[in-house]
């Protein structure tokens, strides 16, 4: 006896679709999570042209228009950022320091920042800027 | 004519909302995840303890004066003044070694603006350094 298929219309598995689209939406989540960094409000200055200074591994250095100096949210001293640079650069030798500083930030607290990291022998230093479009 | 429909769309169904709501929080983080890259420019830190000799036809000394003013040899010095100086000098001087002396409160900004000048004529040997630091 010959056995007739029933043929069903072609249908997309919405389901499925939901799914993916649930998994990728909390693997980005968690991703913009780990990529979370605690920001000083800053006005960042400008550059006609600019190119990506991110690496593997940096330390933000935030210098606001007071010349108050923080590193992931804390405020240090001279001492204390010495001391947390150093720790960085011994867990991570291949560091990228990052100096994000306001605009209108009197250059005697950058050049204190920049005396830290010659002292410690830190050459290559990132100058966070915007695009000044 | 008519159209045969393979994908019907029931209003009653929950899942499409949900599918469409994902999708578009899933670019939301896609963009947010975007805004943390750093750009600006990197530079080498002039080394404090290995002074380097120059011969003096040479160096190119400028200043930034508390103001934000570029000076050279005590005469005002605008942006594509700097820019003509500097290729003039490159091609007299291939070897020319430009070193930057900075009022200890000229704001950041002008500190970013002279560097960029000076990058962008490709100067490979560059310094800086506050005055009467």
């Amino acid at each position: 006896m010959e056995l007739k298929s029933k043929r069903r219309p072609p249908a997309a598995p919405l389901s499925a679709m939901s799914d993916i689209g649930f998994l990728l939406l909390i693997f980005i989540m968690l991703l913009s999570l780990i990529n979370y960094r605690k920001e000083v409000r800053i006005e960042y200055p400008e550059a006609k042209r600019v190119e990506i200074t991110d690496a593997d591994h940096e330390l933000e250095i935030w210098i606001d228009r007071e010349g108050l100096v923080t590193v992931e949210g804390l405020p240090l001293d001279g001492e204390g950022l010495e001391g947390t640079i150093a720790g960085a650069i011994a867990e991570h030798p291949d560091l990228r320091v990052q100096i994000l500083a306001d605009r209108g930030t009197p250059y005697r607290h950058i050049d204190g920042v920049i005396r830290i990291l010659q002292t410690l022998q830190h050459r290559a230093v990132g100058f966070v800027v915007k695009e000044d479009l | 004519m008519k159209i045969k429909k393979f994908f019907t769309h029931r209003a009653d169904d929950p899942m499409g909302a949900l599918n469409d709501l994902s999708f578009l929080l899933i670019i939301y983080f896609l963009v947010i995840a975007g805004f943390n890259t750093n750009r600006g420019f990197l530079l080498n830190l002039p080394s404090r303890e290995k002074p380097r000799i120059v011969q003096k036809d040479d160096l190119l000394r400028l200043s930034l004066s508390r103001e934000g003013e570029l000076l050279f040899e005590g005469e005002g010095l605008s942006e594509e003044a700097l820019d003509t100086l500097l290729a003039q000098n490159l091609a007299a001087h291939p070897n020319m070694t430009v070193f930057l002396s900075l009022d200890p409160d000229v704001p950041y900004q002008r500190f970013v603006d002279t560097v960029h000048v000076i990058r962008e004529r490709r100067v490979e040997n560059f310094s800086f350094s506050p005055s009467g630091g």
